[in-house]
C-alpha cells in the first residue's frame, strides 16, 4: 500500500507542476468570460447560465487535462522509458498502475473540483442566486466519471504504442461514450442483424458515459434522484473502472519492453 | 570446498523477435543459447558492437523481455520476486526523468519505492548525493541538469537501496571525462564494498581499470569469457602508429610489414615487428617523432574475438 502510495504522490507532483495545468486556467478564464457574455444576454437567471456553463467546462478542463496528461508522460515514461526503472524496483506492476491511476485521478479532482469551487462563488457572489444541491450531485458523478476516464486513459496507455495512438484511442471513448444513447436507439431500429451484432458489442463495451450526465438533467422537473440512482452510478462507475483496470494490469504484466 | 555463490544464472538463454507483417514475417535472434555466471562480489563487463544483444541480455534479466528460450537465476531467485529486486539496483543508458522533479525528489521517490522512509531515507538520501556528488543541484529541477548529471542521478538512483548487485546499461554514455572518471571512481569503490557490477559497456579503459572478468557478445552469442588480468597479460599483438618528420616521408617506401601510410606523416606497424622496424627507420636516419599503440590490448583483444581488423588512424579519427 505504502509503495501506491509513493507512485501516487510521485505522479500527482509530475503533473501539478506541469505547465499543461495552464490550460485548466486558461479555460477557467474563458468559461467565467462567456458565462458573463451570455448572462448579459439572458435577461435574468443569471446563476442558472453559470451553473450551467460552469458544469460543462468542469468536464472540458477535466478531460483536456487528462488527455494532455496522457500525451506527456506517454513521453516520458515509454518513449523516454522511464517506466524502466521504476519497474526494476521492488514494486508490482499492478501497484504501479494503480498509483498512477490515483495520482492522475487526483489531480483531474482538483481541477474539476477547482473549476467547481469558482463557479459556486461565481453563482453565489455574482448571478446572486443559490447553488442547487444538484450542482453538487453533478459534480460528484462528473467525478465518477473522470475517474472511469482515466482509468481508460492509463489502461490505453499501457496497450497502446504510440503518443498519438493512447490520445486518439482516448479521444474516441469519450466521443463515443456520450453517444450510448444514440447507439441504444440504432438499437431499437429495423436494421440488418449483422449491424446489430456490431452494435450490441460497441453497446457492450463503451462506457456508458451519459449515465453520468446529470447537467443536462439539473432542471428537469421530472428528475427522480435519489439512493437508486446513486447506488446504479456509483455501482457502474466503479464496476467498469474495475474491469478496465484489470485489462490494463493484465496488459502491462504481459507488455515487453523493447 | 564452498562453491562460488552467483550474483546471476543465465541457462541456453534465447531471444527471438519477430517482425514485420504476417506475409513477410521477419525474425531476429538476438541472443542465441547464451549460458553466463556472474559470481558475487565480482565486477563483470559484458562487451559487444551496437546490436550484439547485450541490452536485449540486460532487458530479459531486469525481466522486461521474457526469454523465447532458456531462464535467469538472480540471486538465487526470480526477478519477479520483490525480495530480489530490492537487492538490485540498476541504470539505463541514458536515464530519463520526470522534467518536474528535484534531483533530491527523485531520490526519495525511488528510496521510499525501496522501503525506506522518515530520517532513514533522508540520510540515505544525503549519502547518496554526496556520492555521486550531486548535494549542490539536489533541490534544482531535473529539466536543468546536463547529461553528466542526468546519469549521476541516475546511478544515484540505482544505488540508493544499497543494492547487492548493480547492473548498468552504458553507465558512461554521455559523461565528460571528468564525469567519467568520477563514475569509474565510483564503481571502484562499489567494488570495495563487495557489490557485485555487472556492466554493459562499449569503453574499454573502464573495462580494464573495473572490470574482473569480461563476457564478448557478438551477434547474439557469447564468444569468450575471460578474466581481465589474463587478458591484459596476454601475447595479443597491437599495431603501433609511427610519427616520422615529414621530410624523411619519402624513405618509408619499401620498409617491410607496414600496414598503411599516412600522407607524409607516418605509418602503421605490427607491435610484433616494431623494435625491428625502429631500427631498420634510424639506419635509414629517418627522423622519428613518436610511436602510439592504435589500440589498448583489451580493445585488441574484443576485435580479435569478433573477428574484426583494428583500426587505422584515419577510422580512429572518423569515429
Amino acid at each position: 500500500m505504502k509503495r501506491i502510495f509513493h507512485v501516487t504522490t510521485f505522479t500527482f507532483r509530475e503533473l501539478i507542476r506541469s505547465k499543461m495545468l495552464y490550460i485548466w486556467l486558461l479555460s477557467a478564464i474563458v468559461f467565467c468570460l462567456l458565462a458573463f457574455l451570455l448572462s448579459i444576454l439572458s435577461f435574468g437567471e443569471v446563476h442558472k447560465i453559470f451553473m450551467d456553463l460552469g458544469l460543462v467546462g468542469m468536464e472540458w478542463s477535466g478531460t483536456l487535462v487528462l488527455l494532455l496528461s496522457l500525451a506527456v508522460t506517454y513521453n516520458t515514461e515509454f518513449e523516454q522509458k522511464s517506466i524502466y526503472l521504476q519497474l526494476a524496483k521492488p514494486i508490482t506492476r499492478g501497484e504501479y498502475l494503480l498509483g498512477r491511476v490515483l495520482g492522475f485521478f487526483s489531480v483531474i479532482s482538483l481541477v474539476v473540483l477547482g473549476m467547481g469551487l469558482l463557479i459556486a462563488g461565481l453563482v453565489a457572489f455574482v448571478g446572486g442566486g443559490q447553488v442547487s444541491p444538484m450542482f453538487f450531485y453533478s459534480s460528484v458523478f462528473l467525478l465518477i466519471e473522470m475517474f472511469v476516464l482515466t482509468t481508460l486513459g492509463l489502461t490505453f496507455q499501457m496497450i497502446g504504442t504510440s503518443m498519438v495512438g493512447v490520445v486518439l484511442y482516448s479521444m474516441f471513448t469519450i466521443f463515443l461514450g456520450h453517444c450510448v444513447g444514440q447507439v441504444e436507439w440504432l438499437l431499437n431500429q429495423n436494421l440488418a442483424p449483422a449491424v446489430k451484432t456490431v452494435l450490441r458489442v460497441v453497446h457492450f463495451f463503451l462506457p456508458n458515459l451519459e449515465a453520468f450526465n446529470l447537467k443536462d438533467r439539473i432542471y428537469d422537473p421530472n428528475l427522480i434522484f435519489g439512493w437508486e440512482q446513486w447506488r446504479e452510478v456509483l455501482l457502474y462507475g466503479f464496476t467498469y473502472s474495475f474491469v478496465v483496470f484489470l485489462i490494463g494490469w493484465i496488459n502491462l504484466e504481459k507488455r515487453e519492453f523493447m | 570446498m564452498t562453491s562460488p555463490a552467483y550474483a546471476i544464472q543465465i541457462k541456453d538463454l534465447s531471444k527471438t523477435y519477430k517482425t514485420g507483417f504476417w506475409l513477410k514475417p521477419k525474425v531476429t535472434h538476438a541472443l542465441k543459447n547464451l549460458t553466463l555466471d556472474v559470481f558475487e562480489k565480482e565486477a563483470f563487463g559484458l562487451l559487444g558492437l551496437n546490436g550484439a544483444g547485450k541490452t536485449t541480455a540486460i532487458k530479459i534479466i531486469l525481466g522486461f523481455l521474457a526469454p523465447t528460450h532458456g531462464s535467469v537465476s538472480i540471486l538465487g531467485g526470480k526477478i519477479s520476486d520483490r525480495q530480489v529486486r530490492n537487492q538490485i539496483g540498476y541504470l539505463s543508458e541514458l536515464p530519463y526523468f520526470s522534467r518536474q522533479h528535484t534531483g533530491r525528489e527523485l531520490l526519495e521517490y525511488f528510496g521510499s519505492l525501496h522501503g525506506f522512509s522518515g530520517s532513514a531515507l533522508s540520510k540515505r538520501v544525503y549519502e547518496v548525493l554526496e556520492l555521486v556528488r550531486m548535494t549542490k543541484a539536489a533541490n534544482d529541477r531535473v529539466s536543468g541538469y546536463s547529461k553528466g548529471m542526468l546519469q549521476r542521478i541516475g546511478i544515484g538512483q540505482a544505488l540508493i537501496g544499497k543494492p547487492k548487485l548493480l547492473i548498468c546499461d552504458e553507465p558512461m554514455s554521455g559523461l565528460d571525462p571528468v564525469g567519467y572518471k568520477e563514475m569509474r571512481d565510483i564503481f571502484i569503490d562499489l567494488k570495495k564494498t563487495g557489490t557485485t557490477l555487472f556492466l554493459n559497456t562499449h569503453i574499454m579503459d573502464e573495462v580494464e581499470r573495473v572490470c574482473d572478468r569480461i563476457g564478448i557478445l557478438h551477434d547474439g552469442q557469447l564468444k569468450e569469457v575471460a578474466l581481465v588480468p589474463d587478458v591484459l597479460q596476454s601475447s595479443i599483438n597491437i599495431d603501433y602508429w609511427v610519427d616520422v618528420d615529414s621530410h624523411d616521408a619519402s624513405k618509408l617506401s619499401g620498409v617491410p610489414f607496414q600496414k598503411s601510410v599516412a600522407e607524409q606523416n607516418g605509418m602503421q606497424i605490427s607491435g610484433l615487428v616494431l623494435p625491428e622496424t625502429l631500427t631498420l627507420l634510424s639506419q635509414r636516419q629517418v627522423k622519428t617523432k613518436g610511436v602510439r599503440p592504435l589500440s589498448s590490448v583489451m580493445e585488441a583483444y574484443f576485435l580479435k574475438t569478433i573477428g574484426a581488423q583494428q583500426p587505422t588512424p584515419s577510422e580512429r579519427v572518423s569515429s
